[in-house]
């Protein structure tokens, strides 16, 4: 490890617990701890959510995929960025006007039955402990390749970091530290692609003709089909990268950090703006690492091609780019983990604890106790899956996440907003519906089961095709929550029109 | 018999009286709200959703989008930037349609005495 490295470092640890010390001022009542007590501006929460969402996945992750696989890896980009549209559309507004800390809170205003409070807390900690094992394991390994320290060092390292951001600073410290990993992003992402441009003389015609044999995979490498050859494959992969984003938990719970739907909005305005440019730059960080390091490096080095980015900022400006993109890599883990540590415990605490336990009286001291235990209990949890997981190839956690969210939580949220009929048998028959297919379909695809012995977790031929089950999936959430509303008599359609009126309008949010 | 009205009208104050919501959803204001929303939701939504769609069939099966563009770059980048490009350009129109939700939304709730605590 270089000084240089090991001054950054420090660095951004320090500057992260100084945030952690004003905000730990600041979060005295359940709403300042889940919430930051609303109060965020637009720009400010757009940042957050860029911060929570590009994940090491996005960074490093992409600009790997890109480098190795040249347009397929670009995908990805694509169906980050159009989600924010669902985002927008369909579910940023109602969730501000419905809801107070999670996602059951929103379902809830309709239907106010502990079962379907259950079912979406339980789906929403499905994501979160999957996601969060797939971010640990990712960042131990990459940690490990960065500062050169042991993979449980790393990990344990990570784990007590986002500990200490949300059991002191709660939301306010989660979502500084998620501003400021998005702005370093940035301004590093901007740095790279600028070096990269300016190699090709800012000319993207002759950056193209030379990637065309830069790579192995020669004229290819520009066209769809290195990576992704079997069409259902792909279709399925875009379908949850498309609308999974919408039912994440960590970024739906940032629609509760500002004051109302406008704000929220605004947020995702910022948010589009700034995921979307940052992808756009995938590119050249793609490009850049398959033409200046070269592939061989790059998966000689790591070979899902994480470490392409780190080694594309050593190539163009030595060690100080190389130590401040690593740097950066260790603010965007901590980034992202803080936020789901932090909605993992709100399902525990607010939903399964203040909500369904103690029936919503439990006083603000203990709202506050059992939110800061289910923080710490979501973090250790988190972290022993974490060190016993250093072996397993950690890819079809994420996209196992998505497939949850898409498959489990949308259906519920569309249907509750938009469909007068809906009842409560069909929002618990849409969540399980949903969460059951994503898990069985995963767990007999080609990402756990393989005929190569050591290739993935079960040793023989996938039962089902598909590496992502989206494309099923997706379809049975939402037949789910039809058959089990058109199987009971119960109607909710009087309280529907006070949803409604409630998530288009704004107001009443206090009845 | 004074004593328990005036109780009763304590009671009336300190529990919120709930509004009529399916009479507020019935207004033609709220109706128009919901009108214009749909009017412009529901078409580019589906809009969106399919040309993203189209895109993955599109590279999938057919190889119409590898043609050159200009140089070496085909048509495929083309069409994923455009999806960019879309998504952009949808969040500016809806921000500004937004505004207009906003203020509908504000004279439904005007006209049925709702204050707004916030700063809508």
């Amino acid at each position: 490890m270089n000084p240089i490295v090991i001054t950054l470092f420090l660095v951004i640890v320090g500057i992260t617990l100084a945030i952690t010390y004003f905000a730990a001022k600041k979060t005295n009542t359940a709403s300042e701890f889940y919430t930051a007590g609303g109060g965020l501006t637009g720009w400010q929460n757009g940042l957050a959510i860029s911060g929570d969402y590009l994940s090491a996945a996005s960074f490093l992750g992409i600009a790997g995929a890109i480098a190795l696989y040249g347009f397929d890896g670009f995908l990805f980009s694509i169906g980050y960025l159009v989600a924010y549209l669902v985002v927008l559309f369909i579910v940023a507004e109602p969730l501000r006007n419905l809801g107070k800390y999670t996602l059951a809170d929103m379902i809830n205003s309709r239907f106010n039955a502990k079962k379907v409070r259950a079912g979406a807390a339980l789906s929403s900690i499905t994501i979160v402990i999957f996601y969060m094992i797939a971010q640990l394991v990712g960042a131990g390994a990459l940690i490990q390749l960065l500062f050169g320290i042991p993979y449980w060092v790393a990990v344990l390292l990570v784990g007590i970091m986002m500990t200490i951001y949300v059991l002191f600073g709660g939301m306010t410290a989660t979502s500084w530290v998620q501003i400021i990993k998005a702005v370093l992003l940035m301004a590093g992402t901007i740095i790279i692609s600028f070096l990269v441009l300016a190699k090709f003389n800012f000319n993207i015609v002759e950056m193209f003709s030379f990637m065309k044999t830069a790579t192995p995979h020669g004229a290819d490498y520009l066209n769809p089909g290195v990576k992704y050859k079997a069409p259902l494959d792909t279709l399925s992969l875009m379908i949850a990268l498309v609308l999974g984003t919408a039912g994440l938990p960590h970024i739906l719970m940032r629609f509760f950090t500002v004051r109302n739907a406008k704000t929220a909005r605004s947020s995702v305005m910022w948010a589009t703006w700034i995921v979307g440019i940052f992808y756009v730059m995938t590119i050249f960080l793609g490009f850049g690492a398959a033409a200046f390091v070269g592939q061989e490096l790059i998966l000689s080095t790591n070979p899902a091609g994480n470490m392409a980015a780190p080694l594309l900022a050593q190539a163009l400006g030595g060690d100080i780019l190389m130590s401040f993109v690593s740097a950066v890599a260790f603010a965007t883990i901590l980034a992202v983990v803080a936020g789901l540590v932090l909605s993992g415990a709100s399902a525990f605490a607010h939903d399964i604890y203040g909500q369904i336990i103690k029936k919503g009286k439990a006083t603000e001291k203990q709202q506050m106790l059992a939110a800061r235990y289910a923080s710490v209990g979501v973090a250790v949890f988190s972290i022993i899956l974490a060190l016993g997981a250093q072996t397993l190839n950690v890819a079809f956690l994420v996209s196992l996440a998505f497939c949850i969210a898409a498959s489990a939580n949308l259906p519920v949220i569309v249907y509750t907003i938009y469909w007068k009929k809906f009842n409560t048998a069909g929002a618990l028959s849409s969540m399980i519906t949903g969460l059951v297919s994503a898990l069985i379909l995963v767990s007999i695809s080609p990402s756990v089961m393989s005929p190569v012995e050591g290739a993935a977790i079960i040793t023989g031929n996938p039962i089902f095709p598909l590496t992502n089950p989206a494309l099923l999936s997706v379809p049975l959430g939402f037949l789910g929550g039809w058959i089990g509303t058109m199987l009971t008599k119960e109607a909710s359609e009087a309280k529907f029109a006070e949803v409604k009126v409630k998530a288009n309008t704004g107001g009443f949010r206090q009845l | 018999m004074v004593v328990a009205e005036l109780k009763k009208e304590v009671e009336i104050k300190d529990s919120p009286v709930l509004p009529d919501f399916e009479e507020i959803e019935a207004s033609s204001s709220f109706q128009e709200l919901m009108k214009k929303k749909k009017a412009f939701l529901v078409p580019s939504t589906i809009l969106f959703l399919g040309l993203y769609i189209l895109f993955p069939v599109l590279i999938s099966y057919t190889t119409i989008l590898e043609a050159s563009f200009i140089g070496d770059i085909s048509w495929s980048w083309v069409y994923a930037l455009g999806l960019f490009v879309m998504t952009w350009i949808l969040v500016t129109v809806y921000m500004k349609k937004a505004a207009g939700f906003d203020r509908m939304a504000n004279d439904t709730l005007k006209e049925f005495n709702y204050e707004e605590e916030g700063d809508q």
